[in-house]
């Protein structure tokens, strides 16, 4: 496996002066899936937009599968790594859907039947069929979101960077778009960067986790992260509510091994718990049972 | 639903000034429109207005839609009716209190009205008979410097944008007991409320900067369109650019 993206001692200030990060390293595989939590305000935008160097470091560099940005052409740059921005209506700027998919191929000098080819792609694999001429302002906000993930494939980048992608979907949009994200980096082997703040999602998203907040703190798979209670509570971070629904069970003494993620995970540890157990699972109240609830409300500030 | 103002609202209905080129229809009409304009009498004026109220017909465009756009221009060219009367010299008509009315003065004036409803009547089925992004491809088309078409082209997508987002604006505001007066408070918060907006939209515009250098914008984006002229198309512009003709031969040839 090939290196997808090397940080080395990032740090940004803004022009006033005020650290936006500082000394941010990280390494991504190709065809990884990485997702950056972090509180509001962490600087999780802005060490995106280094990325494909729309913002240069004031120390530290960046590179993409071992070509420092600094030294790569723009358009180099934009054909390797493709953003999707947080609001949709930042990214789709041209008068119709058409034109905005068919912007980023013509901008990488793509013949007139290519570029048609592309949209083509584009437009059916997201399922926005019917919608070319349409104008941003009569599309839903989701509809808005798959144009705008429509629009950054259409240049067919190796890695994908998305800001908060599920953000003020409705949940069928959200999943569909969850869905659509994996189905990517599985088919087509897509590096992803993604920053959210929509923790249920992680499981499903993530291979590892970085969090930060203007430097990276901690890094690990999901269930690392998810584990490290200490970490959780000074970053004011949150974990996935199956996650913490098992934490409860445990206090009332169901006996699972790992605690679940995911949905799919708790089916089926609740299956290997029953079958271990003789047919039937096992819940019960102690006087422990009320110290250990108590612990965990005081754990996530429920009080 | 948001009622944005859409010039092209009805762009998709189908009449013979739908079908029409629209690099061929932009170039018609403009002709047309210079020639109506700069007519220097009044019944030529009134056959140039005639010949405008046709092609709006020719258009199919409903009448409401129309009259909403005109209205703004008459309001504006009303003054011109009332004012030109009494301060051109000329033959009087009668006077009153020291003011006396003019029939050339009176001339002038509805010739000035004439021709700007005329205009402005013509721009409909010049512009409002094509959806909107295609006049401006239309335009680019044309060889218009391409600053201009890129102007057009974000100004036309971001106005809908900045439409809602002052519409939200103004709903959390009365939401939160603004009423509508002409009091200097009610002034200052409008102001302040635009204010907003201003900072908003140029703090979009560096986003939107940064979403376009992400898809390698360099400063002058294409677009791809496929326009292609038929016989009709050549039989309009023909017809459109001979009625402006007309409207100057006619005079020499004896008629007025």
């Amino acid at each position: 496996m090939r290196e997808a993206i090397t940080v080395k001692n990032l740090s940004y200030k803004y022009p006033d002066g005020t650290k936006a990060l500082e000394n941010v390293n990280m390494e991504v595989q190709e065809g990884e899936r990485i997702v950056i939590v972090g509180p509001n305000g962490a600087g999780k935008t802005t060490f995106m937009l280094h990325l494909n160097g729309t913002l240069h470091g004031t120390e530290g560099q960046i590179e993409i599968f071992g070509k420092s940005v600094d030294k790569m052409k723009r358009a180099e740059i934009v054909k390797e790594v493709g953003m999707v921005f947080q609001d949709p209506d930042d990214q789709l700027f041209m008068p119709t859907l058409f034109d905005d998919i068919a912007f980023g191929p013509i901008n990488l000098g793509l013949k007139e039947d290519e570029v048609r080819e592309r949209v083509a792609k584009a437009i059916s694999s997201l399922g926005l069929s019917g919608f070319e001429d349409r104008a941003p302002h009569h599309l839903s906000f989701g509809e808005k979101k798959k144009a705008s993930l429509a629009a950054v494939m259409a240049m067919e980048p190796r890695i994908l960077v998305l800001d908060e992608p599920t953000a003020n979907l409705d949940p069928y949009s959200r999943t569909e778009l969850i869905g659509i994200l994996n189905d990517l980096n599985e088919r087509e082997g897509i590096t992803m960067v993604i920053a959210t703040h929509d923790v249920n999602a992680i499981p499903e998203l993530a291979d590892r986790i970085y969090a930060l907040n203007r430097t990276i703190i901690e890094t690990g798979t999901p269930r690392e992260i998810f584990s490290n209670g200490e970490l959780l509570e000074h970053n004011k971070l949150d974990v996935p509510d199956v996650f913490k629904l098992f934490e409860v069970l445990r206090c009332f003494g169901f006996g699972c091994e790992k605690l679940p993620l995911s949905l799919d995970d708790a089916v089926s540890g609740i299956t290997k718990v029953i079958e271990t157990e003789g047919g039937h699972i096992h819940l019960h109240i102690h006087e422990h049972t009320h110290t250990e609830v108590r612990k965990w409300k005081d754990k996530y500030g429920h009080h | 639903m948001v009622n944005y103002p859409e010039i092209d609202r009805y762009s998709a209905l189908d009449s013979p000034m739908h079908r029409f080129d629209p690099r061929a229809k932009i170039i018609a009409f403009l002709i047309l429109i210079f020639a109506v304009v700069l007519l220097p009498d009044l019944k030529l004026a009134f056959i140039g207005f005639i010949g405008a109220v046709l092609f709006l017909i020719a258009s199919k465009l409903p009448l409401r839609f129309a009259l909403q756009h005109i209205k703004w221009v008459f309001l504006f060219v009303v003054p011109f009716i009332v004012i030109m009367p009494f301060t051109v010299d000329g033959t009087e008509i009668f006077s009153f209190y020291g003011l006396t009315m003019t029939y050339e003065g009176l001339e002038y004036g509805i010739l000035v009205a004439v021709r700007a409803i005329s205009a402005v009547i013509l721009v409909l089925p010049m512009i409002a008979t094509t959806r909107f992004d295609i006049t401006i491809k239309a335009l680019d088309r044309l060889k218009m410097p391409n600053m201009l078409v890129q102007m057009f082209m974000f100004t036309y997508r971001y106005i809908f944008v900045f439409v809602v987002e002052f519409q939200r604006t103004w709903r959390a505001m009365v939401a939160r007991g603004f009423k509508l007066k002409t009091s200097l408070y009610a002034l200052k918060t409008i102001g302040k409320a635009l204010g907003m907006l201003f900072v908003r939209s140029y703090e979009r515009g560096d986003r939107v900067y940064q979403a376009l250098r992400s898809r390698g914008y360099t400063g002058s984006p294409r677009t791809l369109v496929e326009f292609q002229m038929h016989a009709s198309d050549y039989i309009w512009a023909i017809l459109i650019i001979g009625f402006a003709v007309s409207l100057y031969v006619i005079p020499f040839a004896g008629v007025s």
